[in-house]
């Protein structure tokens, strides 16, 4: 209850992470975007005779 | 700070494995117009000319005449901030640029095809007039006590449009504006980080905040460019605080009893002290670089410095947003009163000449918060325009991680300087 009665004070801490949370989020998308290129590649990809 | 750093090394070591910011992925928005270009050239040589004019013909008290505060914050700080939000805006605004222009245009209607041709710019020149340039701007700002004078401000302000006119005039306008000027080039630099720009073509595009500083061509007397703009910003942070004041005493007694007068002897300890951060901040890159293992793409330390000279720049805009954030807030509301009473003398062309800055519009507490985010945000985009570069000349993700280890540590030690530097002015 004392923690989240002084969240005001504490959570504005957390402005300091806000960097590595969108870094994370960039790494995220990144990965998903790089998977969905692979699976579009071997969509494309011509099947063999 | 530091902790947020190195989990950002880690996120990157295991979840960034190939290069994404070499080719840039941007959404085309719009072409600008040529009249937009033609009048916001205009209302920059309309603002150059006015504040020449203060400087020149207005009072010689510092905070009753535009000129200071219009070069110091509105122009140095605002256009630093803007470019990191809108883009390189200073390239439509500049007013040299705009006088070049004009210039050529009617050249070229009135001479027909009479006039002579540019020189190519020279490839060792590189970034260093404007490296030059910037450093004798700062020497003006923190070292030379009649720098911030509006008369001897005016006809910096003059000496300087005549340099870049005879700089456009030999090497062209474009070659100029892009490697000589000073402003153009410093304000270039933060608006790569901006999330809009014009690309070949001249459409506005929109693209990844900070990505841009991977396009970023290294010249010769980049990478100093960008040191003298961190380390330029620390030690005016520096000169706020308890570390230099406690030897700019001494120092100045120094240069007092070698012969210089106390005034000077004032100016050469502010001048030592630059170049004592000049020393740092350079010995710092230098052992970051130094510690990079070498490739075939960068065999030597100053490949190296060359490759990863646009991981600076974020750097640079962390120490600018950090350190004058608290300035532009507030002593940038001061334009406006100077704006309606630019010479000092009475005038209140705008209905503002009585207003007063109003501190309250930001507390302490939030302005730390500020700033803080300010250098966390910078040296994370730091950290990651690196690892990004480190994937291209290493070539695989390990060997890339592996070179970045050192990288780390320089971003840590420049995250710990600035906010060092930033209680130190808070308890200075």
């Amino acid at each position: 209850m004392i923690v989240l009665a002084h969240a005001g004070h504490w959570l504005v801490q957390l402005i300091y992470v806000v960097p590595l949370a969108v870094l994370v989020g960039v790494i995220v998308v990144g990965r998903i975007r790089d998977r969905r290129e692979a699976a579009h590649e071997q969509v494309r990809e011509p099947e063999p005779d | 700070m530091a902790a947020v750093l190195v989990v950002s090394f880690l996120a990157l070591a295991s979840g960034w494995s190939r290069p994404r910011l070499e080719r840039l992925r941007e959404r085309p928005l719009f072409r600008i117009p040529l009249a937009v270009e033609v009048v916001l050239g205009g209302l920059g040589v309309a603002a150059y000319a006015i504040t020449v004019y203060a400087g020149l013909a207005g009072t010689d008290f510092q905070q009753g005449n535009l000129a200071p505060t219009a070069v110091y914050v509105g122009f140095w700080v605002g256009l630093s901030f803007l470019s990191l939000v809108l883009g390189d805006v200073f390239r439509l605004l500049s007013p040299w640029r705009a006088i070049g222009r004009a210039t050529g245009w009617l050249a070229a209607r009135l001479g027909g095809g009479g006039a002579t041709e540019p020189l190519p710019y020279p490839d060792r020149l590189g970034h260093w007039p404007a490296a030059a340039g910037i450093l004798a701007f700062v020497i003006c700002e923190l070292v030379w006590r009649a720098g911030r004078d509006p008369g001897p401000l005016g006809v910096l302000m003059l000496v300087y449009l005549f340099a870049q006119l005879a700089g456009m005039g030999v090497y062209g306008v474009e070659a100029w504006t892009r490697r000589g000027d000073a402003f153009g080039v410093w304000f270039g630099l933060f608006a790569l980080l901006a999330p809009v720009a014009r690309d070949g073509r001249g459409r506005l595009v929109l693209r990844a905040p900070a990505a841009g500083a991977a396009g970023l061509q290294p010249l010769a007397g980049t990478v100093a460019l960008l040191v003298i703009g961190i380390a330029s910003t620390g030690f005016d942070g520096a000169r706020e605080g308890p570390l230099f004041n406690g030897v700019r005493g001494d120092l100045q007694d120094a240069f007092v009893s070698a012969g210089a007068s106390i005034g000077l002897g004032l100016e050469l300890a502010f001048l030592a002290g630059l170049l004592a951060a000049l020393a740092m901040v350079g010995a710092l890159w230098r052992l970051g670089t130094q510690g990079m293992p070498r490739a075939g793409s960068a065999p030597d330390r100053a490949a190296l410095s060359r490759r990863f000279a646009h991981t600076l720049v974020p750097i640079a805009a962390a120490y600018v947003v950090a350190h004058y954030f608290s300035l532009l807030a507030y002593n940038g509301q001061d334009l406006w009163r100077l704006a309606s009473d630019p010479l000092g003398r009475g005038a209140d062309l705008f209905g503002g000449a009585s207003s007063r800055i109003d501190y309250s519009i930001l507390t302490a507490t939030a302005i730390w918060y500020v700033q803080v985010l300010a250098l966390v945000a910078g040296h994370v985009a730091a950290l990651v325009l690196a690892h990004d570069r480190a994937l291209v000349v290493y070539g695989s993700a390990r060997a890339a991680v592996r070179s970045q280890i050192v990288m780390l540590v320089l971003m840590v030690c420049f995250t710990c300087l600035g906010l060092w530097l930033l209680s130190a002015a808070l308890n200075g």
